[in-house]
């Protein structure tokens, strides 16, 4: 009869909440009660069945007795006629008992297996152990929803930063596509659909912790709804949203989602940088790129001239917007009488700009003087017309700049092969964006003052910049000066000093070295300078946006949290950190003085 | 009429019952208390702790400990009788009668406060 205590355990462990346990339990309440009964039976029959002992007395097996020989004949282990012979009544008995408690010993474990299997079960042994391992995060985190292209990217780099995400997908295959255990930090994930508000509460959504929510999905309409669940349940937590369509981004700014990042005009701001001057572009292209991509030294080389723009849909538009901003002139070539229409009732005055031919053939390209043209732009929605449409464009004008949109991430190796200058992804370009907008939301600050600038102004970053890091990509950091932050900056600002921001970039194991970093944007209430003097002074509050090595960073932590770095690279006296120290040097230091500097 | 309802109950009640019947009689009287009652009480209450299993109802939890606590009562009352009888070989002296009779007593208390929530239960179903 003790043998069926171990299912009774799990039974005092919260049945109704876990749905797993109640699940077993109630699935397994058949085939328990038959082997309770069986094995009653056969115990029955073998204490009323008269046997005889070794000395030919009668004697009768005793419940004991009954309980040891069923249970080792009903698991087939069979020690044998214990504890005397048996004869032939009793072994008739046994017979139906073998049978009898092996045929529910089997029932019972087909429907432990079968429940094991059934789909309903995983699912809620999945959702079970999901919620666990959420529950088990105690830090702030990031829910993703969505684990494409961008979703993938987005966690990569918030996990190389050490935060923790969670990730829900509806779709099983991207799990085999974008590997999330090979990550720095361990990725639970959910798979189930992102617009069902109960799944966003299992990933933790209305958790304190949750620092915001990341809506990566393919369908603006799901995104729009992460973004809405989102603000109804943790309205303090930050979304970022990714659209596509014009409607849905008006929808999703509505009701104050923090960001919407529309692929399409965020790389008409990238090409705008270009067309300003391509400098520009490559600050933009070394400060946001993805932490493991390779980065490339020289800026693209623009020449000034007419543009040919193929296919006006909503990227077309994004872009002509930007060409009329910079005064190029530009021809646009879309066989779509919808799109030439709608373009003619927008402008007006530049009807003669639009050319209502397809783009692909010789002819077309021909009809918009291609040979004279400076550029091109390849940005149908179909990836094989713009292929088509560049490979066509080189043939005619060998030193054309080609400017391609890449719709599918399978079609790369086609456009590494086409050599196009610049490879517009949607995909990548929300994930850069989505990086940026997370980890350093001041870069978005600095790029758009450094639209402003002029080449001249690009071209001194680029060589501070490559003076200071070199071949390898540049790692940004966002530094707040806070009580919690940077302790030690506080207490010394507290104490009168007056810290520069050059003494931050002082190696704090030698301070005659300057890491190799420097800083881009500094923030004080709202007013922002771009490339901060080295002699201004930090105060409580400032942000300070640097650029340089991760190890730089490392570096300079030591002199932000720890007081005796900090003294170090200030070069002031250390003051005594241990109590008896304290005591014995109160007078030489006294609280809140300002000590003299060692020299 | 629910034949699943009539099962669960008549488990419950035939529980107690036969628990009763095991615990009536002089405490220290051996011949007061049947071996294979005890036997039957233990089968009857193993069933009706498995028929709680999974019951979503308000009172479901509270079901199944009365019925947990009534099979540990009663689990080691004839835990005491088997050592008393096959290891320690010392039969069954008063005393240990005495601490059979009223583990088992511990079970019927515990079985009756079961069949009172079942009682509770049905009467609030029924409005």
């Amino acid at each position: 009869m003790m043998n069926n205590e171990e299912p009774e355990k799990q039974v005092t462990s919260e049945e109704v909440i876990n749905p797993v346990i109640s699940m077993i339990m109630s699935r397994m309440r058949a085939p328990l009660i038959i082997l309770i009964v069986v094995y009653a039976i056969s115990m029955l029959g073998m204490i009323m069945i008269p046997g005889v002992d070794d000395q030919g007395n009668p004697w009768r097996m005793s419940i004991f007795h009954a309980f040891y020989y069923v249970s080792f004949t009903a698991t087939t282990i069979g020690f044998g006629e214990i504890p005397y012979a048996l004869n032939d009544a009793q072994r008739l008995w046994v017979i139906c008992t073998i049978y009898m408690t092996v045929i529910a010993w089997l029932y019972a474990i087909g429907n432990i297996l079968g429940l094991v299997q059934d789909p309903v079960f995983k699912k809620a042994r999945n959702e079970n152990r999901f919620k666990n391992q959420v529950n088990k995060i105690h830090e702030q985190f990031y829910l993703v929803c969505g684990l494409g292209e961008t979703g993938y990217e987005v966690v990569k780099a918030l996990t190389n930063e050490h935060y923790r995400v969670v990730v829900i997908e509806q779709d099983p295959e991207s799990l085999l596509e974008n590997n999330i255990y090979d990550l720095r930090e361990f990725v639970p994930c959910l798979i189930a659909d992102a617009s069902v508000p109960r799944n966003l509460e299992l990933a933790g959504i209305s958790r304190s912790n949750c620092n915001g929510v990341i809506g990566a999905t393919a369908s603006d309409e799901t995104n729009l709804k992460i973004a809405l669940s989102s603000k109804l349940l943790h309205p303090e937590g930050k979304v970022v949203c990714r659209s596509d369509l014009l409607s849905f981004e008006e929808n999703m700014r509505s009701f104050n989602t923090d960001y919407v990042v529309n692929p399409y005009n965020t790389f008409a701001d990238i090409f705008s940088m270009l067309l300003h001057t391509p400098s520009l572009h490559l600050i933009y292209d070394w400060l946001t790129g993805a932490p493991d991509s390779q980065i490339t030294d020289e800026p693209l080389k623009l020449n000034y001239g007419r543009w040919i723009l193929c296919s006006y849909g909503r990227f077309g538009k994004a872009l002509y917007q930007k060409f009329l901003e910079h005064d190029v002139e530009v021809t646009i070539l879309d066989s779509n009488e919808e799109a030439y229409k709608n373009f003619k009732q927008n402008n007006i005055d530049q009807v003669e700009d639009i050319i209502p031919t397809t783009g692909i053939d010789e002819k077309s390209l021909k009809k918009a003087d291609i040979e004279t043209a400076v550029g091109l732009i390849a940005g149908g929605s179909d990836d094989s017309n713009n292929l088509s449409t560049i490979m066509t464009a080189r043939q005619m004008n060998p030193d054309i700049f080609v400017v391609a949109r890449q719709n599918l991430r399978d079609n790369s190796e086609l456009f590494k092969k086409v050599k196009a200058d610049l490879v517009m992804q949607p995909r990548e370009i929300t994930a850069r964006m989505i990086r940026v907008l997370f980890l350093n939301p001041m870069l978005c600050d600095f790029l758009k003052i450094a639209n402003k600038q002029d080449d001249e102004w690009s071209n001194v970053v680029i060589s501070r910049l490559s003076a200071v890091i070199g071949d390898s990509k540049p790692h940004i950091w966002t530094t707040e000066i806070s009580p919690k932050e940077t302790p030690a900056v506080f207490k010394a600002i507290a104490f009168g000093r007056n810290i520069k921001l050059e003494c931050l970039t002082l190696d704090p194991l030698s301070s005659t070295h300057k890491l190799k970093c420097f800083p881009l944007l500094f923030e004080r209430d709202g007013n922002f300078q771009i490339m901060p003097d080295d002699e201004t002074t930090i105060e409580d509050g400032d942000r300070i946006l640097f650029c340089g090595m991760r190890e730089a960073m490392n570096s300079m932590n030591w002199t932000l949290k720890v007081m005796t770095s900090l003294n170090y690279v200030m070069n002031y006296e250390n003051e005594p950190e241990s109590y008896l120290l304290k005591a014995l040097m109160r007078k030489k230091f006294k609280h809140g003085e300002r000590r003299d500097t060692r020299r | 009429m629910n034949s699943e309802k009539v099962l669960f109950s008549f488990f419950m009640i035939l529980a107690l019952t036969l628990n009763f019947g095991f615990f009536i009689g002089e405490m220290d009287e051996a011949q007061h208390h049947n071996v294979y009652e005890l036997f039957a009480v233990i089968i009857v209450n193993l069933i009706a702790t498995i028929l709680k299993f999974g019951d979503r109802s308000r009172l479901g939890p509270m079901l199944l400990a009365t019925s947990l606590v009534a099979l540990v009562q009663l689990i080691s009352a004839a835990l005491v009788w088997t050592f008393a009888v096959h290891i320690q070989e010392t039969g069954l002296t008063p005393d240990t009668v005495v601490l059979i009779v009223s583990l088992s007593g511990g079970a019927v208390l515990a079985n009756i406060i079961s069949v009172i929530l079942l009682m509770i239960e049905t009467t609030m179903l029924r409005r």
